[in-house]
């Protein structure tokens, strides 16, 4: 087994966050996960509860994408990139809901 | 070269060559019967010039694979080839039945071909790009085995590496995917489904694998960038291709009586097959952006670019152009279709036989890479066949809007052959813009002649 | 186009910096970025084919829906989450220099992914026996599709949690030594991701 604990570890600086922060994202991820169950088994619908439930999608993607992925301190382009996804796809989801309504 | 039986290349590259021309050729034939239907009738009609057009090309990139594979192989394996007497065996059978299939399609009505082949015994004959009588698919899957065998056993004896594993995998699954031309089920929609197999699955699953290896090949020899970077992307670009070159055979399932669902598999995700293209363009920019050494060889580096670029180009935009259901309800079958052939065919795998045949012809010929005016020649040659071939394209695209507007989308609908007529001013272009690319292909024919000072041979 | 290539594959050629002073740097191997962009639009074209489909059809999606099992749906979500962030421990104690330790939580990650495999499995059973097929319905199929391509992706990911739970094993990764176990874990948050839209998606959207 190679030797990790190398002088260089002092200098490296973290790019994960510490196990306390990724702790309480999990906490939080789990809350939202059992209010988007909870929408779900009350039979919940409509433009304001789908507009919740993307918009917890949408909060519980950037934990994962910021934290998790560890795009936080990436350079921004990453961020962006996946961010921009998220933003598109729960937008465009939103109105094809929106036009099925209509429908 | 670093062992001597990889010299067993160069009567593949040579023929490869040869039959291009051929291709040329009639594809000449047909641009001109396009617009003056009566050329060369009743002697070489069109449905035939299309055969033999687009069998060469099939039979000549075959023999630009086994060429590549000769030369690649013995080099990744760090070994002599298993037995360079069977190669060369195999190419004399090849050749001798690849020719005698196109004499047998030029010189015999092809009715009384296929009775002469025992097409009565087993029916495989008349499927388009299938037409081979069976004494010539059954030779196909001859030499095909023969050739795994040799690659195989030179793989096994010698060092295994990600390359060459993977050029082999796409070897044994256009070896195993050709099985399919055997099978011609009496039901329509069956015959069509199985077809695809072949053809599809060839072009754009295991085909794509054969041609991610060789580029890979040639970009770590011509860039020196470290072969595990370069492994790296081979395997992400090789998932891709699969994930989506296979589920995407659904959009050929449109319209031929299979489930609905297939219109969204197919959809989706031959929508996403330009990706594995984009990420082989950035891949070979990337590489050669980052290389290590200048390789005197410059022609073989501009073949490599210009592999990325218009594979991405033909295959990836071309093709996504029709690919959604609801576009290709409109499109299927119509000059828009021929238009994504013919750069898809040239951008990604006739620019990578070149592109190999550029790098290592030289080395077949002892020496690094060829003086400078051979390689000016020869760049003039890329340039002219492939600005030509982006012309051609163009002008098909053109061709095929018009066509699909005044045959299927206008209120009043007017008949195929009275929209012919209409489209015929870009046929004629496209005519022209055929006439540069033989022009071209005789400049890159002229380069191998061109005499001069060759750089030394160099190791990598 | 040089530049725009250069930009695109070796973003750390010319490093930002970030606001505490220390240079931005994408963890893992750029190649897996590339992939896992690929895999977001693959899953991206798959949910909006869905919402769009279901816009035609939304009478038949709300009652197909109903049979769907979201108890069965939001267990996989926790069990998901969980193993997301086992591997984020994992991660961080490579990091810490603890290779051995991180191989203890990338085995509980595979454990939670294991058992979403299991969940699903029963599942499909359940929707089988009912009789849901590719052409039983619009619904059905997309269900199936949607949710057989993830599972595909939870399978390859497990796979992946494999390989890195047999190198942190052999003390393999460290401060010096991260891109393996962060391309993979970034893999691995990337299957979590495309779960957490298709679940309120699929299963909950009405």
């Amino acid at each position: 087994m190679r030797n990790h604990e190398s002088p260089t570890r002092a200098l490296h600086h973290s790019d994960h966050g510490t196990p306390l922060r990724a702790t309480v994202i999990w906490v939080v991820l789990i809350a939202a996960t059992i209010v988007t169950w909870s929408v779900g088994e009350n039979g919940g619908s409509g433009p304001a509860v789908v507009g919740l439930l993307f918009a917890i999608a949408f909060g519980k993607g950037a934990l994962i994408i910021l934290d998790y992925m560890a795009l936080r301190r990436a350079p921004l382009m990453w961020p962006l990139l996946a961010l921009g996804w998220m933003t598109l796809v729960c937008a465009l989801i939103g109105i094809a809901y929106w036009k099925g309504l209509a429908a | 070269m670093k062992y001597s039986s990889q010299s067993v290349a160069m009567p593949y590259f040579i023929a490869a060559i040869g039959l291009f021309v051929g291709q040329i050729i009639f594809g000449l034939v047909m641009g001109l019967q396009y617009v003056v239907g009566d050329f060369l009738f009743p002697e070489i009609p069109f449905n035939v010039a299309r055969m033999v057009h687009t069998n060469l090309l099939i039979v000549w990139l075959l023999f630009g694979f086994m060429g590549a594979t000769y030369f690649l192989v013995p080099e990744e394996a760090e070994t002599e080839l298993y037995s360079p007497k069977l190669a060369l065996l195999m190419f004399w059978i090849f050749l001798v039945a690849g020719a005698a299939t196109i004499l047998g399609y030029l010189l015999v009505p092809y009715s009384t071909l296929a009775e002469m082949t025992g097409n009565n015994i087993l029916a495989t004959m008349g499927r388009e790009f299938l037409e081979q009588p069976l004494l010539t698919k059954i030779g196909i899957v001859i030499v095909a085995l023969a050739f795994l065998f040799n690659i195989t056993m030179t793989m096994l004896k010698g060092r295994k590496t990600v390359i060459s594993i993977v050029l082999l995998m796409g070897l044994w699954g256009l070896a195993i995917f050709f099985l399919f031309s055997f099978y011609n089920p009496g039901n329509l929609v069956k015959d069509k489904f199985y077809w695809w197999w072949v053809v599809h699955l060839w072009v754009e699953g295991v085909w794509e694998l054969i041609m991610a290896a060789i580029l890979a090949f040639v970009l770590i020899k011509v860039t020196g960038v470290d072969r595990e970077v370069i492994e790296k992307w081979l395997y992400v670009i090789i998932t891709l291709a699969l994930v989506t070159g296979l589920i995407g055979t659904g959009h050929h399932y449109f319209w031929i009586g299979t489930p609905e669902y297939w219109q969204w598999l197919g959809s989706v995700f031959s929508a996403l097959e330009p990706i594995p293209f984009f990420a082989m363009t950035v891949f070979a920019f990337n590489m050669v952006n980052r290389r290590r050494r200048e390789h005197p060889n410059k022609a073989a580096v501009l073949w490599a670019l210009g592999t990325g670029v218009m594979a991405f180009l033909g295959a990836g935009v071309w093709g996504f152009l029709h690919t959604l259901a609801p576009v290709n309800y409109y499109t299927h079958g119509s000059q828009i279709t021929a238009a994504h052939g013919h750069m898809a065919f040239y951008g990604a795998y006739v620019l990578v036989v070149l592109t190999i045949i550029s790098y290592a012809m030289p080395l077949l010929r002892g020496r690094a890479a060829n003086d400078e005016r051979a390689q000016v020649c020869e760049m003039w040659g890329f340039w002219l066949m492939t600005i030509s071939m982006v012309f051609i394209t163009l002008f098909l695209t053109a061709a095929g809007i018009l066509q699909v507007w005044l045959q299927r989308v206008s209120d009043t609908p007017m008949p195929f052959m009275a929209v012919q007529d209409q489209v015929s001013l870009f046929y004629w272009m496209r005519l022209w813009a055929g006439v540069v690319f033989a022009a071209g292909l005789v400049t890159y024919l002229a380069s191998f002649f061109v005499k001069g000072e060759s750089k030394p041979l160099i190791h990598a | 186009m040089n530049t725009c290539v250069q930009t695109l594959v070796s973003p750390s050629a010319a490093p930002a910096v970030a606001s505490d002073g220390s240079a931005r740097r994408l963890p893992g191997d750029l190649a897996i970025w590339f992939f896992i962009l690929a895999e977001l639009l693959a899953f991206g074209a798959f949910f909006l084919a869905y919402a769009f489909a279901r816009a035609n059809n939304v009478e038949l999606f709300n009652e197909q829906q109903l049979a769907l099992d979201r108890n069965a749906g939001a267990l996989n979500t926790i069990l998901l989450l969980t193993s997301s962030y086992l591997v984020v421990r994992a991660v961080q104690a490579a990091e810490a220099g603890q290779s051995r330790r991180a191989a203890t939580w990338i085995a509980g990650g595979f454990a939670c992914g294991a058992g979403f495999v299991v969940v699903k499995l029963f599942e499909y059973v359940a929707k089988f026996a009912a009789g849901v097929s590719l052409s039983s319905s619009t619904f059905h199929m997309f269900y199936l599709i949607l949710t057989f391509f993830h599972f595909m992706h939870v399978i390859l990911g497990l796979v992946i949690l494999a390989a890195l739970w047999n190198g942190a094993r052999k003390g393999r990764y460290g401060p010096g030594n991260m891109n393996g176990i962060e391309t993979g874990a970034a893999y691995w948050h990337m299957v979590d991701l495309v779960w957490l839209i298709l679940f309120p998606l699929v299963y909950v959207m009405r």
